[in-house]
């Protein structure tokens, strides 16, 4: 069969363009990653009916669905509204207009998150609910950003390889009286973090520069000396990436930040990507834009009208650090040495 | 004698005590558990009746009321000494059965144990009431108070049941009979729990050659590889009262400072480690076994009348590697129970 496609239009309604002509995998956002179970059935229709009836986990915990016939997706958009009303409107209460013809933009993709203090021992933050909050702020926009969202400083979200990832963080507190000094929060930080704590006449002394705020130290404490301080931090991490030119680490933008401050900030991610192109959204990863203006013209951007909890610090630069396949001009061919 | 009294009352009762006393009940201490967006709960002073968790387990138990964890002895300077000092007030405690029986283990520990009183438990101890509190219907799922025979006590001045809008309060001793002359008079008895989902079997260890092969049995090495030796189960212990004692010198003048004494975990791998470095017991397992036999064998072999272990199950709740005590001691029971059957098929043959 001859196909006429204009595959950009399909791929900013969420269909992959597939090796078999004509062929193309819906991508279906879920937030955070997590919904009920109750979908799986309707993912299921779905691949069973225009699919392949395969699916994939994708990479950024969209459901995806491959092997729909172009021809398919007017059926297919009309079958997953339902799912689009509840997922983006209901639940994450984002602001669009919901209608037969799918996904209105594949811009802003898929915020992936680790499973969260929902269930994770590790875990400071609700991620789960974070993500939520955030597809509101994010979602829909043409303007391209990979967000991660991590529940520790183990990152097992990727924080440190996206546009902008958050890391939650806990700002640990320490009761003198309860402390038995048997020093297994010294181990463990040790062991598992920046081994910022020491002993010091039977009790523990913080060098708190340095604490990435994992709470190892409230885990494997026997007496309740380290508590979590009920109070929610985070930390914002900017221009990391994948891919075939320069794939780099994030590195720290913002650190003990409240969400109010994170959702303030993700509000002018838009406004600056608009700034950086022009008004014309491509698909060009955030740190690239960063470079582009440089990072005081972003950090001034970004920060507009957010108001900085008294905890939180801001980077004053940021130390790129790159893989560069482009430009290893000094690694040549042996034949020219 | 018993009353129904509305919250309020019991409210302005309270204000009332708290011109004497220092009232001491399991409190919530909101997202402070060891998990993000969890709860602790531990014994804390009150305000009102409304701050006392009573239809949950509390973590910690109350022992840290009158055996606090970090607890000043004396302050020194070069010539001369200072007693620490108490707080004049007398102490109410909101106690479960288990609890109040787990006193009298502590009472035992510091008071009868040798020739010597324990002073700084002594003089806490002597100010304390306990204000009984009822367990829900069997317990938690985690106590075997039954197995222990510390479901039930008559030890108490007040014994409370909540209700949704009124508290049921039998008073026992006479202090308190005024403060709730104007209440409505009800028939009142605290109900205690008679059965526990979980329950244990108490080895009888019964000579000196079972106790040796007790020692070498291969279910103490699991607990190698299984427990981390951080101490939480002795830490929420109520019958747990092992403390180390340092002096600690003050900052700006090394010759002043304070004995203090701090609570130490048997759990622990430096527990029984000597000057000069020889230790005792060097692996997670044999500190397990040290713990089970002191908590069901030991220490009755030493006093006679009961064991250490009340059964009241916060062990179990507290180990982060889900380790349970009332499991363990089931699995000893039938290790011991294999050994003397192995020692009867050796008899007969």
């Amino acid at each position: 069969m001859s196909y006429d496609i204009d595959i950009k239009k399909v791929r900013r309604n969420c269909y992959r363009q597939s090796k078999v002509r004509g062929e193309f995998m819906l991508q279906i956002r879920v937030p955070g990653g997590v919904i009920d179970a109750k979908y799986l059935s309707f993912f299921q229709h779905i691949a069973e009916t225009w699919g392949n009836g395969e699916f994939h986990l994708g990479v950024r915990q969209t459901i995806s669905i491959p092997g729909i016939k172009y021809e398919y997706i007017d059926e297919v958009n009309k079958y997953i509204r339902p799912y689009i009303e509840e997922i983006e409107v209901n639940l994450c209460g984002v602001d669009m207009v919901v209608d037969d013809n799918g996904y209105p933009t594949i811009g802003a993709r898929n915020i992936m998150a680790c499973i969260g203090n929902r269930h994770c021992i590790k875990a400071n933050i609700d991620t789960t609910d974070l993500a939520r909050k955030i597809e509101k702020v994010i979602f829909p926009s043409d303007y391209h950003i990979k967000l991660n969202i991590s529940g520790c400083p183990n990152d097992c979200a990727k924080a440190h390889v996206s546009d902008i990832g958050i890391i939650g963080i806990t700002k640990t507190e320490y009761d003198y009286d309860r402390c038995i000094g048997c020093k297994k929060c010294v181990e463990a930080c040790a062991h598992h973090a920046t081994r910022v704590l020491s002993v010091e006449k039977g009790k523990i002394v913080k060098d708190s520069c340095c604490c990435v705020g994992c709470g190892e130290c409230v885990l494997v404490c026997p007496t309740g000396a380290w508590t979590r301080n009920p109070k929610k931090f985070y930390r914002i991490l900017i221009g990391g990436r994948t891919g075939k030119q320069t794939p780099r680490m994030g590195k720290i933008f913002l650190n003990w930040v409240t969400e109010d401050v994170v959702l303030g900030v993700l509000k002018n991610w838009e406004i600056f990507s608009a700034y950086v192109m022009n008004n014309k959204p491509e698909y060009i990863h955030g740190g690239h834009l960063i470079d582009r203006v440089g990072y005081n013209k972003f950090k001034e951007m970004i920060l507009k009208d957010v108001k900085l909890n008294p905890e939180a610090m801001v980077a004053e630069r940021v130390l790129w650090a790159e893989t560069e396949y482009r430009s290893n001009f000094n690694v040549k061919p042996v034949t020219q040495r | 004698m018993g009353y129904c009294v509305s919250i309020k009352r019991m409210n302005e009762i309270l204000k009332e005590l708290q011109k004497e006393y220092k009232i001491y009940a399991p409190v919530r201490f909101e997202k402070r558990g060891r998990y993000s967006d969890t709860d602790l709960i531990r014994y804390a002073e009150i305000n009102s009746i409304e701050d006392v968790v009573y239809d949950e387990k509390s973590d910690f138990s109350p022992k840290e009321v009158i055996y606090p964890i970090t607890q000043a002895l004396f302050y020194f300077t070069e010539y001369e000494y200072m007693e620490s000092k108490i707080d004049d007030k007398k102490i109410l405690i909101f106690a479960r059965p288990c609890d109040i029986n787990g006193f009298r283990r502590l009472d035992t520990i510091f008071l009868k144990n040798g020739g010597t009183e324990d002073i700084y438990y002594k003089r806490l101890r002597e100010k304390v009431k306990f204000i009984l509190m009822e367990c829900k219907e069997g317990g938690w799922d985690s106590c075997f108070c039954v197995s222990m025979g510390s479901n039930k006590t008559d030890d108490y001045s007040l014994a409370v049941r909540f209700e949704d809008d009124n508290i049921l309060v039998e008073i026992k001793d006479d202090e308190f009979t005024n403060l709730f002359g104007d209440e409505r008079e009800v028939e009142f008895t605290p109900e205690f729990v008679t059965s526990n989902p979980t329950k244990v079997n108490i080895p009888e260890i019964d000579s000196y050659e079972l106790l040796k092969k007790i020692y070498d049995l291969d279910m103490w090495k699991s607990y190698n590889s299984r427990c981390i030796s951080c101490g939480a189960c002795t830490a929420v212990c109520i019958t747990c009262s092992c403390f180390t004692t340092l002096d600690v010198t003050y900052t700006e003048n090394g010759k002043v400072g304070e004995r203090r004494r701090v609570h130490a975990s048997c759990m622990h791998e430096d527990f029984t480690i000597m000057a000069g470095g020889l230790s005792f017991r060097k692996t997670a397992g044999e500190r397990m076994r040290f713990r089970t036999l002191h908590k069901i064998y030991d220490y009755k072999l030493r006093f006679k009348d009961e064991h250490m272990c009340v059964g009241c199950g916060r062990c179990d709740e507290r180990c982060p590697e889900l380790i349970s005590f009332a499991a363990t001691i089931n699995r000893l029971y039938d290790e011991v129970k294999k050994l003397k059957k192995a020692e009867t098929t050796k008899d007969i043959k």
